[in-house]
C-alpha cells in the first residue's frame, strides 16, 4: 500500500483537506461540497453539522469512495495515513472496513434482509483476514455480546427482521467496529431512533471511543446529539464550512450568523414558552363549555390474519377544551398517530366512547361524519407526500371548500389568497404544482388547507418532524400566530417532546397504546411523577454541552436508580485490540 | 413451511377445479358441434350424427356433461382416469399419454433455459448497465416480445431445418461468414467483459482470433460431420466449470474451494475409463445411476476438503461433477452425430416431434428426438426469455441502489461478493413470482409452436378438440397443463420462500 | 429526518432540496438563491416567480417527446396507419390506391413485388401478388386496418375495464377484490392465448365479436396493477387528507388517486395493443380469430406459410408488419414510462 502521509495533521486519523465535490447531472453540474477542510484525531468525536443540502453525508463518503460514479472529486483525503484518492480500488477495499468503517442512518435497509446477522458480520472478519470459519462465527457472538444485544448465541442465526430498530443499530455497529477501525464515520446514527434508543446508542458509541480510541466522524442535523457527543464541531451551510471549534466553543458562543440562526432555530426542552418569538397564550374556558374532544375508555384494535387483533389503543381516556393544544407524546409504537387518525374517523373504535365537538363519532353515519369533519382540519407528516401533486396549490387549499360546497368560484379563491398571505406565502403560488415548492413551504400549504373552512379543531399529526429545524421554527412560528388569530383547537401529536414543551397547554404521555401520564405541560414536563415519563425527559439531549453533560449524569443516575443498565461497549480495549490484531499484519 | 405449501396447494386445487367448471362451459358454448353433419348432404350423415352425439353425450346439458368429465378425472386417485371418448369415439386418455410427454419436455426445457439464460443476460446487463451489451440485450429483448410465435416458427423451419439440411449434406462456412461471427464473437466478449478502451480491444481482438481459428479448423477436418470433444477438452471444461465456481463461490482467497474443484476433476477422469463401457452404450437407468454416483463422489470430496466451508464446498463440487457428466454426455452425442446422419441424412424433419420406426443405438436415438426438440424449444426459449432479462435488469437495478449494499460495499468486500451474495438474491425474490404466469404463456405460445411443426402433442388436442367444438380433448389439456401450471407455480412459492426468510416465519 | 445530499431529478416526486441552484431548467428544483433579507441563511428554496410554471403534465409530455426512440416510434406507427387508411379507403372515404384486395388478375412476372429502394421504384404491384394474382399491396394494407382496428379497440376498452375494476378493488377491497384475485389466479391455470382462443371461436370470425371478446380476457393484467398503484396510493397522505376532509370515495378515485396512476394506465395501455397485435396474429393463424372472407395479418401468414419457398414476399410482408407495429408500439410504451418514471430511464444514473 501507498502511504503519503500528510506533516499538517500528524496523529490524524481521517484528514479532508480542500475536499470538494460536483456532481454531474442532466441539468448540468451540481457544486455540493466546496473546499471542505477537516481532520478527526484517534479518540475524537467530531460533530459535521447542517441542515439538508449541506453537502455533509456527501463529504463523509468522499472517505469511504463510495460516491456515484457523476460525482467528481477535488482536494486531498486522507485515512490512516493513506492518500485514499491516488490508491488502487483493491487497495481501497483493504482501508474499507478494516481502517475506516461506517454506521448508517436508517438500521431497517442497512442490513441485507435475506441473510442471517451472523453471515453479515463473519464476512467482513473473514474478508480482512481476523478470524474465519467457527472462530469467525465466535468472534461475531463476542461483538454481538460487547454492543449489549442479549443471547448473541440466538441471534447471530436469526435475520434482521426478527431484530428491533435498535438491535439493528447495534448490530451495524457491531459490524462497523469488527475489524477494529481507526475511525468511524456515524452519518445520522439516530436519527431514525427513539429518544430512549437513542440516548443508548450514543452511550455506546461514547464507550467505545473511549475504550478503542476510535476516531468518530459524527454526522447529524441534530444540536442535543452534537451536544451530547462532539468534542469539535464543523458547520457546514450549502457546501461550505462555515464554522469549527470545540462543542463549547460552536454551541456556546456561536460567531457565524448561520450558526447562531441554527442554534437560535432549536426549541429548548425545559425552557418553556418563550423561545423563538413563540407564545402561546394560556386559554380561558368558561366552564360547561363543549370539549373539542373527549375520549372514554377508548380501544383500537387492529385486525390480523389468522392472529388474535392487535390492540393499538388500550382504554385510553382524556379531553382536549375549545382553543386549547394538547401535545400527545410517545414513542414508536405508543398508539399515538392511530389515535389521531380515530380522531379523523380513518379508523373505527373497537370500544369506549369518542366525543368530537359534542357527539359521539364511533357508529357514525357517512354523511353525519362528513358535517362533522367540516369542523376539523388535518396536518400531516410528510411535506413530500401529503399534498396530491397533480393539483395546482391553489385547488390543494380550495378542495374542503369544494367538497363541502361552500360559497362560488370567486369567494374560494379569494379565501385561498387570504390563506395563502396568512402562511406567509406569495399568491402567485396558487397556480403552481407542490412539486415547485420545497418541504417547509408544502408545510405551510397544508397548514393553509386545514385552516380553509375554519375549524374548531386541528390534529397535527408530527407536522414538522420531517423538517429542518430552521423551517421547521419558521413552520412552528406560523402555527402559533394562526392558533393566536383563530383559536382553534389543537391536538398535536409528536415525539419531540421540546416542541410539546414549546405548544402545549396539556400534556398526555402514551406508552404501548396506554395513557402513562397527563395532565398541565409544567407538571408533566417539569416534575414528571411516572418512570416512563421521567427516562424519556431524561434521554432527551439539549443543545448545550454543559447543560447536556449534566442530564447525561443524572439520567445514568436515574437508570443505576431503577436498575437498568447503562449501554457501553463491554470487555476491555486490550482484550479487543488483540483479538483483531492480525489484520495489521495483513493490511 | 409446510403449512404454507399446504395453504398454497389447497388454493391451487380450488382454483383448478373453478377454471375447469368455465373452460368447459366457454368451450361448449363456443359453437355447433354438429354444424359439418348438419349441412353435409351425405346419406350416411344422420348415422354419423347419432354416432357423435353418443361419443359426446349430447343429449344431456352441458352441467351433467361436465359432471361425467369430473367423475371420470376424479376416478385418477385410483389410477383409473376416464377421460371419455372424442367425437369420433376415440379414448381421450390414450391419446393423451402419447401427446402429454413431447409438450411437458418441450415446455419445461424451454422454461428452465429462458429462466437460465434469461436471468444471465439481465444481470449482465444490469451490471454493465448503458454499455453496448446492455443496449444490445434491450434492445434483443424487445425484438423478442414483438415476435409473433408462428411467424418466427415458420422462419425457423425454413432456416433451422430445411437449409440446415442442405448445408450438412455438404457443410462447409465460407471464409465471409468466418469472419463475421468472429467479429460478433469478439464484440459480445468484449463489451461482456468490459474495461477500459485498449482492454476491450485486447479482449475483443484475441477472441476474434480465436474464434476464426477455431471455426477454421473445425472446417478444415469436417468436424460438422464428425464432431467430437475427447477426455482432454472434457477435463477442461469441467475445470474450467469448477474455476468458475470456485471464483463466484468465494473469489480467489479459499484455496480449499478451489482444490475441491480440481479433485473432483480428476475424479471424474478416473470414473470415465472405470465406466467408459457403460457411457458409450447406456440406457437411462444406467446414465441416472452414474449421475447419481459422481453426484455421491462430489459431496464426499466437498466434505473432506470444506473445512469450515463445507456447505460451498459441497456445493461447488456437485456443480463440478454435473460440469463433467454434462461435458461426457455431450461428447457421446457429438461422436453419435455422424452415425445419426448416416441412419438419417437430413436430420432435422419438418413435421413430428421424432422420427416414426427409427433405430439405432442409444446416442442416436437421443439425437433423433432431441434434434426435433431444438427448433422449437428455441421458438419458446426466445419468446419467453425476454421477460426474464428485462425484469431481471430491472430488479437486479433497484437492489443495487439498496442502502445493504451500500454496507456491504463499506465493509471492504469486491464487486463480485456485492453482487453475487448481496445483491443477486434479494434480486431474484420478486422474479419467482413472474414464474407462474410466464409459463402460462409458454403454454399458450407451446399450443402455437406445435402447430407450425406438426407435432401431435397437446396443442394440436386442443386445436383439434376446440375446433369440433369437443369439450373432451380441451378438458383433457386443460388437465394436464393446468396441473403443470400449478406445480410450477409451487415451484416459485417454494424458491420465494427459499430465497426470502421473511416469509418463512 | 432524512439527509439527502444528493440531487434527485425534477418532476420525480421526489425532489427535495438540492444543494445547488440551477436556473435554466425549469421543472428543477435548483432556482437560484436570491438572497432576501433575514432569510438569507435559510436551507428554503425561494420560490421563483419570475419562471413559467410547469405541471408534472408538461414536464412528462417534455421528457417523452425528447425520447428518440419513442418519437421514431410514433412516426412509424402514424405511417403505418396512415397508408393502411388512406390507401384502400375506410368505410366511405376512397382510398388512393387504384387495386382492390378481393379481385383476382392476372399474374405477372411470378407475382414478385415490384417495390424497390434503390432506385425508388413504387411499381404495379408494389408488394407482388399471390396465386391467384390478388394484389399482395390492397390485401396486406386490408389485413392491417382490420388488425390494428382491433387492437386499438382492445385497447381502449381493456383500459376502461382494467382502471375501473382495479381502482374498485384497490380502494374498497371487499368482493370485488377477491374476485379480482381468483381471476387473475385463472390466468395461470389457463393461459391467456386458450381462453382468448375458444372465445375467439364463439365470435364467429368478424372483428367487433372478437375484438369485444379479446377485451373480455386481456384487462386483467392492467387491473392488476391499477389495484397495486391504487392500494399504496390510498395509504398516502394527502389521500387520507382528502378522506378526513370529508371527499366522497368517487372524488378521491377519480379526482385524487387516478391522476396520479395515468402513468400506468397509459404505459400498459401501450403494451396491450402491441400483446393484442400477437394475440390476434396468432389467434387467427390457428382459425380461431378472423375468419375468411374477411382478413387480418395473421390471417395471411396462416393463408400463405407454405409459399414460403415459392412466394417468400407473401410471408414477409405481412409478419413484418406485424413486428413493425408490435415493436415500435413496444417502444413507445419505454418512452412513456422513461417519461413518467425518471428515476428507470437510460439518461440518468
Amino acid at each position: 500500500m501507498t502511504a503519503t502521509t500528510t506533516d499538517n495533521t500528524s496523529g490524524a486519523v481521517l484528514d479532508f483537506a480542500d475536499v470538494d465535490v460536483r456532481f454531474s447531472t442532466e441539468f448540468g453540474s451540481v457544486h455540493a461540497v466546496k473546499g471542505v477542510s477537516l481532520h478527526v484525531n484517534p479518540g475524537e468525536v467530531v460533530a459535521l453539522v447542517g441542515e439538508s443540502g449541506s453537502g455533509k453525508s456527501v463529504t463523509s463518503m468522499t472517505a469511504m469512495r463510495l460516491l456515484p460514479s457523476n460525482a467528481r472529486i477535488g482536494g486531498e483525503i486522507t485515512v490512516n495515513g493513506h492518500a485514499i484518492r491516488s490508491i488502487s480500488e483493491g487497495a481501497m477495499r483493504r482501508l474499507r472496513g478494516n481502517d475506516i468503517a461506517m454506521v448508517f442512518q436508517e438500521p431497517m435497509t442497512a442490513l441485507n434482509p435475506v441473510l442471517t446477522i451472523g453471515t453479515q458480520m463473519t464476512e467482513a472478519l473473514e474478508l480482512h483476514g481476523i478470524a474465519s470459519g467457527r472462530a469467525a462465527l465466535e468472534r461475531a457472538i463476542e461483538l454481538l455480546d460487547m454492543v449489549g444485544i442479549p443471547e448473541p448465541e440466538r441471534r447471530v442465526k436469526q435475520y434482521p427482521h426478527e431484530l428491533s430498530g435498535g438491535q439493528r443499530q447495534r448490530v451495524v455497529i457491531a459490524i462497523a467496529i469488527s475489524c477494529d477501525p481507526k475511525v468511524i464515520i456515524a452519518d445520522e446514527p439516530t436519527t431514525a431512533l427513539d429518544v430512549t434508543v437513542q440516548a443508548d446508542i450514543l452511550d455506546l458509541l461514547r464507550s467505545l471511543k473511549d475504550k478503542l480510541n476510535t476516531g468518530i466522524l459524527l454526522i447529524t442535523h441534530n444540536m442535543g446529539v452534537v451536544a451530547d457527543m462532539a468534542d469539535r464541531v464543523c458547520v457546514m451551510f450549502k457546501g461550505e464550512l462555515v464554522e469549527t471549534g470545540t462543542a463549547d466553543e460552536v454551541l456556546l458562543n456561536p460567531q457565524h450568523d448561520y450558526t447562531k440562526m441554527l442554534l437560535g432555530s432549536v426549541p429548548r426542552l425545559g425552557a418553556g414558552r418563550d423561545q423563538m418569538g413563540i407564545n402561546i397564550a394560556d386559554v380561558e374556558v368558561e366552564e360547561g363549555a363543549e370539549l373539542a374532544i373527549d375520549l372514554q375508555n377508548l380501544v383500537i384494535e387492529y385486525h390480523r390474519m389468522g392472529k388474535p387483533p392487535f390492540r393499538a389503543v388500550d382504554d385510553v381516556s382524556f379531553q382536549v377544551r375549545q382553543g386549547e393544544i394538547v401535545g400527545l407524546v410517545g414513542e414508536s409504537g405508543s398508539g399515538k398517530s392511530t389515535i389521531g387518525r380515530c380522531a379523523l374517523g380513518l379508523i373505527p373504535a373497537a370500544g369506549g366512547s369518542f366525543r368530537l365537538l359534542g357527539q359521539d363519532i364511533t357508529g357514525m353515519k357517512r354523511h353525519q361524519l362528513k358535517a362533522i369533519r367540516r369542523r376539523i382540519g388535518v396536518i400531516f407528516q410528510d411535506p413530500a407526500a401529503s399534498l396530491n401533486p397533480r393539483l395546482p396549490i391553489g385547488e390543494c387549499i380550495s378542495e374542503p371548500m369544494v367538497v363541502h360546497k361552500v360559497g362560488n368560484r370567486k369567494s374560494q379563491e379569494q379565501k385561498v389568497y387570504e390563506l395563502l398571505d396568512a402562511v406567509e406565502l406569495p399568491r402567485e403560488v396558487y397556480n403552481r404544482y407542490p412539486h415547485e415548492v420545497s418541504g417547509g413551504q408544502r408545510q405551510r400549504i397544508s397548514i393553509a388547507r386545514a385552516l380553509t373552512l375554519d375549524p374548531e379543531l386541528l390534529v397535527a399529526d408530527e407536522p414538522t418532524s420531517a423538517l429542518d429545524v430552521s423551517v421547521q421554527a419558521k413552520v412552528l412560528n406560523i402555527f402559533s400566530d394562526l392558533q393566536a388569530r383563530y383559536k382553534f383547537a389543537c391536538l398535536f401529536i409528536s415525539h419531540d417532546l421540546a416542541v410539546i414543551d414549546l405548544l402545549a397547554h396539556n400534556v398526555v404521555v402514551l406508552q404501548n397504546g396506554r395513557v402513562v401520564e397527563a395532565g398541565p405541560r409544567e407538571q408533566v414536563l417539569m416534575d414528571p411523577q411516572e418512570e416512563y415519563t421521567r427516562r424519556l425527559l431524561a434521554a432527551a439531549p439539549v443543545p448545550d454541552p454543559r447543560e447536556q453533560r449534566s442530564r447525561r449524569e443524572e439520567r445514568h443516575a436515574l437508570l443505576r436508580q431503577l436498575g437498568d443498565e447503562i449501554a457501553e461497549l463491554k470487555g476491555d480495549s486490550d482484550e479487543f485490540h488483540s483479538a483483531s490484531a492480525h489484520s495489521d499484519d495483513l493490511g | 413451511m409446510l403449512r404454507f405449501i399446504l395453504r398454497r396447494l389447497g388454493v391451487s386445487a380450488l382454483i383448478l377445479f373453478l377454471g375447469s367448471v368455465f373452460l368447459f362451459f366457454i368451450t361448449v358454448l363456443s359453437g355447433d358441434p354438429l354444424e359439418d353433419l348438419r349441412e353435409s348432404r351425405e346419406r350416411t350423415a344422420p348415422q354419423q350424427m347419432e354416432a357423435r352425439i353418443r361419443n359426446m353425450n349430447l343429449n344431456e346439458p352441458w352441467y351433467v356433461r361436465y359432471w361425467i368429465w369430473l367423475t371420470g378425472v376424479a376416478r385418477c386417485v385410483t389410477l383409473n382416469c376416464d377421460l371419455g371418448t372424442d367425437s369420433r369415439g376415440a379414448d381421450i386418455g390414450t391419446a393423451l399419454v402419447n401427446a402429454a410427454g413431447s409438450t411437458l419436455r418441450l415446455v419445461t426445457l424451454a422454461t428452465i433455459l429462458a429462466i437460465i439464460i434469461g436471468v444471465t443476460l439481465g444481470i449482465l446487463a444490469a451490471i454493465r448497465q448503458y454499455s453496448g451489451f446492455d443496449y444490445a440485450v434491450t434492445f434483443a429483448a424487445f425484438l423478442f416480445f414483438s415476435l409473433p410465435v408462428f411467424w418466427v416458427a415458420v422462419l425457423l423451419k425454413e432456416y433451422g431445418a430445411i437449409r440446415f439440411n442442405n448445408w450438412i449434406a455438404d457443410p462447409a462456412i465460407s471464409l465471409t461468414a468466418t469472419i463475421v461471427i468472429a467479429l460478433l464473437v469478439a464484440f459480445t466478449l468484449a463489451s461482456l467483459l468490459g474495461g477500459d478502451m485498449r482492454r476491450r480491444l485486447v479482449t475483443g481482438g484475441v477472441s476474434a482470433v480465436v474464434a476464426f481459428a477455431a471455426i477454421t479448423y473445425f472446417d478444415s477436418v469436417g468436424w460438422w460431420r464428425q464432431p467430437a470433444l475427447g477426455l482432454p477438452l472434457i477435463i477442461l471444461v469441467a475445470a474450467a466449470a469448477g474455476i468458475l465456481l470456485t471464483y463466484v463461490a468465494v473469489g480467489r482467497s479459499n484455496r480449499k474451494i478451489f482444490y475441491a474443484a480440481l479433485t473432483t476433476v480428476a475424479a471424474g477422469a478416473v470414473g470415465w475409463f472405470v465406466f467408459n463401457g457403460w457411457i458409450v452404450t447406456p440406457t437411462y437407468p444406467l446414465l441416472l445411476l452414474m449421475f447419481g454416483i459422481s453426484i455421491v463422489a462430489a459431496i464426499v470430496i466437498g466434505w473432506f476438503w470444506g473445512g469450515w466451508d463445507r456447505n460451498i464446498a459441497i456445493w461447488v463440487s456437485i456443480g463440478t461433477a454435473t460440469a463433467f457428466a454434462f461435458a461426457t454426455a455431450l461428447d457421446q452425442l457429438l461422436r453419435n452425430w455422424g452415425p445419426f446422419l448416416e441412419r438419417k441424412p437430413r436430420p432435422i424433419s419438418t413435421i413430428g416431434s421424432g422420427s416414426p420406426n427409427f433405430s439405432g443405438p442409444f446416442w442416436t436415438g437421443v439425437w433423433d428426438w432431441g434434434v426435433q426438440l431444438i427448433l422449437p424449444t428455441i421458438v419458446l426459449t426466445v419468446i419467453s426469455l425476454a421477460g426474464y432479462s428485462r425484469y431481471t435488469r430491472a430488479s437486479m437495478l433497484e437492489t443495487i441502489r439498496q442502502d445493504y449494499v451500500r454496507t456491504a460495499r463499506s465493509k471492504g468486500l469486491s464487486e463480485r461478493v456485492v453482487i453475487s451474495k448481496h445483491a443477486l438474491r434479494n434480486a431474484l425474490i420478486p422474479i419467482t413470482t413472474i414464474v407462474a404466469f410466464d409459463f402460462a404463456g409458454l403454454i399458450g405460445g407451446a399450443v402455437v409452436t406445435e402447430t407450425v411443426f406438426g407435432w401431435k402433442g397437446m396443442g394440436a388436442m386442443f386445436q383439434e378438440g376446440l375446433q369440433r367444438v369437443d369439450p373432451g380433448p380441451v378438458m383433457a389439456f386443460y388437465l394436464v397443463t393446468g396441473t403443470a401450471a400449478v406445480f410450477m407455480n409451487m415451484m416459485a412459492d417454494i424458491a420465494y420462500a427459499f430465497l426470502d426468510p421473511r416469509i418463512r416465519t | 429526518m432524512p439527509d439527502n445530499d444528493q440531487p434527485e431529478l425534477p418532476g420525480s416526486g421526489k425532489e427535495r432540496l438540492s444543494p445547488i441552484p440551477d436556473p435554466h431548467d425549469p421543472g428543477s428544483v435548483q432556482h437560484r438563491e436570491t438572497a432576501v433579507a433575514g432569510e438569507e441563511f435559510s436551507v428554503e428554496k425561494q420560490i421563483d416567480l419570475t419562471q413559467k410554471s410547469y405541471s408534472q403534465g408538461e414536464l412528462i409530455r417534455r421528457r417523452f417527446f425528447h425520447h428518440r426512440g419513442a418519437m421514431i416510434s410514433l412516426g412509424f406507427l402514424l405511417f403505418i396507419t396512415l397508408m393502411a387508411v388512406s390507401s384502400i379507403g375506410y368505410g366511405f372515404i376512397p382510398g388512393w390506391w387504384p387495386k382492390d384486395y378481393t379481385v383476382t388478375s392476372t399474374v405477372t412476372d411470378g407475382g414478385r413485388p415490384s417495390l424497390s429502394l434503390f432506385p425508388p421504384v413504387w411499381g404495379e404491384q408494389p408488394f407482388g401478388q399471390d396465386d391467384v394474382g390478388k394484389d399482395y399491396f390492397a390485401l396486406t394494407m386490408r389485413g392491417t386496418q382490420r388488425s390494428l382496428t382491433i387492437a386499438f379497440t382492445v385497447g381502449i376498452l381493456t383500459t376502461l375495464l382494467g382502471t375501473v375494476i382495479g381502482a374498485i378493488a384497490g380502494y374498497f377491497r371487499g368482493w370485488v377484490e377477491a374476485i379480482l384475485m381468483r381471476i387473475t389466479d385463472l390466468f395461470i391455470v389457463i393461459p391467456l392465448l386458450v381462453l382468448a382462443a375458444v372465445l375467439g371461436q364463439s365470435s364467429g370470425g368478424g372483428i367487433w365479436p372478437l375484438a369485444i371478446m379479446l377485451s373480455l380476457v386481456s384487462w386483467t393484467g392492467l387491473a392488476r396493477l391499477v389495484r397495486g398503484e391504487v392500494l399504496s396510493l390510498r395509504e398516502r397522505e394527502f389521500v387520507t387528507a382528502a378522506e378526513a376532509i370529508g371527499t366522497s370515495p368517487w372524488r378521491i378515485i377519480f379526482k385524487h388517486i387516478l391522476p396520479n396512476t395515468m402513468g400506468t394506465i397509459i404505459v400498459s395501455a401501450t403494451l396491450t395493443i402491441a400483446t393484442v397485435i400477437l394475440l390476434e396474429s396468432a389467434l387467427s393463424f390457428l382459425g380461431f380469430g378472423v375468419k375468411a372472407p374477411d382478413t387480418s395479418l395473421g390471417l395471411l401468414i396462416s393463408t400463405y406459410q407454405n409459399s414460403f419457398t415459392v412466394r417468400p414476399w407473401l410471408f414477409w410482408w405481412p409478419g413484418l408488419i406485424i413486428l413493425g407495429i408490435a415493436l415500435s408500439v413496444n417502444f413507445l410504451g419505454d418512452g412513456l414510462r422513461d417519461a413518467f418514471d425518471p428515476r428507470q430511464s437510460r439518461s440518468s444514473d
